[in-house]
């Protein structure tokens, strides 16, 4: 008999048809220059939304 | 001259502090008033509880800062607001008790002219009986909680080495618990933590949190705009889940813990109970617990501050259902009502309520996450009310400066494990952080919310964590690092 504390005995939340990431994402992930290029766009993106959105009446 | 005083020395308190002096000058005085005698980076505890970090990085003494600065600093409790002051004295006054400076106990009164209160919040351990520090689960809400967290993650990983399964169950320790995106880091620091010391398939790890969808993150979650789709955080999230086999449990409350067993409720109203050799459950939080008194020295508690000890503000707290919510029921100001010169930011303000739609279980059980007002949205609130009394010392009429969190935006960089080359984060930005389904049909605007996972949003958190540390010391160009 299952132990009813035990993790597989659990409501646990079916993820199994969420998107895997392909081999080519993951490589992408860790890809230096692909992921300094995101760093960049990304400090953008931080620095647009801090002048457009940290104006407390910005519309 | 005015006195200002400001209650508080986290992110909220502190960068209204700094900016207050920045704006007043030596003309006026900026007092903080802290019970603690370090500032501490919270977002990096997350690695300081799985020992990538030693706690002295996240953490330097506040006297220095303010002594260079030339604010008045308290190591002491706010034990009681005299908005009008009492029948003696005229001037409004905050009680006090010392907790250092070698003066621990002792009582004193601060006046003040303009007062911010950002206590920030009370950890609530105890509405769960046998979590927390003192019980059976762990913490990364303060540095020392997250150094206990890394030595007992240590132990955990020693007998994987030696052989022994381990079931690890990281989350959200009560219905009502908000900040679930340190939660979501820490479990997924844990598994990277696990990964590379090779014991992974030794380790069952469960993620339990309260929110009713993975990806809710207490704020209703977000629709991302991704190479010409529109996206959902749920099922981002969920892919990351699926990649690293983290094992998720989705509207739980918790209700208690013993050893070695958590017992929780989910949303269809069926108890559970679920065993762990190793724990991590995030507090409900609370207001500090602030009394306020009227002149005549009648409380007036009720009237200023909310059943849960949050600061009422200009925020419209009519209730009201889930399907009335409005982003202009957030404060724009954070002032007091029938007080000009009294704020609250960060956490201490009330919010209106929640963000994420509020659930009960059969047997009416809340599972309700609350709505996260850390990192931006704080120093961004307090600075905002820092901007309002410089202005209002050189004009008692000057408007207040706005900062409503249904207008502001906020990134947010989820670590998912460290390494300068081997790390990962999921990195986050929304706009507002509130939704305004009024101007946005998803909520958000889906050209500024995004989510991107990658070594890049490693690098974006570790830089944040010497960014804000460098200006939270007031160094030099402080003022030009953004909130």
């Amino acid at each position: 008999m299952t132990d009813p504390t035990a993790p597989t005995a659990q409501p646990l939340l079916d993820v199994s048809t969420a998107p895997l990431p392909t081999q080519r994402t993951l490589k992408m992930r860790r890809n230096i220059p692909f992921q300094l290029v995101r760093f960049v766009a990304f400090d953008l993106r931080i620095m647009r939304m801090v002048l457009k959105g940290h104006k407390g009446d910005a519309h | 001259m005015a006195d200002v005083v400001v209650l508080g020395a986290g992110v909220a308190g502190h960068t209204a502090a700094l900016h207050l002096k920045r704006l007043l000058g030596k003309e006026h005085t900026v007092t903080v008033v802290t019970p603690n005698s370090q500032w501490n980076w919270i977002p990096s505890n997350i690695w300081v509880g799985v020992g990538d970090m030693p706690a002295e990085k996240v953490l330097f003494p506040l006297a220095d800062v303010y002594r260079k600065q030339k604010i008045e600093y308290l190591q002491a409790k706010a034990v009681a607001i005299h908005p009008d002051g009492s029948e003696t004295d005229p001037r409004p006054f905050v009680d006090i008790e010392y907790t250092g400076q070698g003066r621990a106990g002792e009582p004193g009164t601060v006046h003040y002219d303009y007062l911010i209160n950002a206590t920030g919040p009370k950890l609530r351990f105890e509405a769960t009986p046998g979590m927390g520090p003192g019980g059976y689960t762990h913490s990364v809400c303060t540095a020392d909680h997250a150094t206990h967290a890394a030595h007992a993650l240590e132990a955990s990983i020693a007998k994987m080495r030696a052989g022994e399964r381990q079931t690890l169950v990281i989350g959200m320790g009560h219905g009502t618990c908000t900040c679930q995106g340190a939660a979501f880091e820490y479990v997924f620091n844990v598994d990277h933590t696990i990964r590379q010391a090779g014991v992974r398939d030794l380790a069952t790890i469960v993620y339990l949190t309260n929110e009713a969808a993975l990806g809710d993150f207490g704020v209703g979650g977000m629709v991302f705009d991704q190479e010409g789709f529109q996206t959902t955080s749920e099922l981002w999230t969920k892919s990351l889940f699926r990649e690293r086999g983290v094992l998720a449990i989705v509207g739980a409350h918790v209700e208690r813990v013993e050893d070695g067993v958590i017992h929780y409720e989910t949303l269809d109203g069926t108890k559970h109970s679920l065993a762990f050799d190793f724990s991590m459950l995030i507090p409900p939080f609370g207001g500090v617990g602030l009394k306020a008194y009227a002149r005549d020295g009648g409380d007036i508690t009720d009237t200023l501050f909310a059943p849960s000890g949050f600061m009422k503000v200009d925020a419209d707290y009519t209730p009201k259902p889930y399907e009335q919510w409005k982003a202009t029921d957030w404060p724009s100001t954070y002032e007091v009502p029938g007080y000009r010169n009294l704020f609250a930011v960060g956490i201490a303000f009330a919010p209106p309520h929640a963000i994420s739609k509020p659930l009960k279980t059969p047997n009416g059980t809340a599972i309700a996450p609350a709505p996260p007002r850390t990192g931006m949205p704080s120093g961004v609130t307090g600075k905002a009310a820092a901007i309002t009394i410089a202005r209002r010392i050189k004009n008692p009429d000057a408007p207040a400066e706005p900062a409503s969190m249904a207008h502001m935006g906020a990134a947010c960089v989820a670590s998912a494990g460290t390494g300068l080359t081997k790390g990962s984060a999921a990195a986050m930005t929304m706009l507002p952080v509130v939704p305004d389904y009024d101007r946005y049909p998803t909520g958000r605007d889906v050209r500024e919310t995004r989510g991107e996972l990658g070594l890049h949003g490693h690098w974006v958190k570790l830089m944040l964590h010497y960014l804000f540390l460098y200006k939270a010391k007031a160094k030099f160009g402080w003022p030009l690092i953004p909130e």
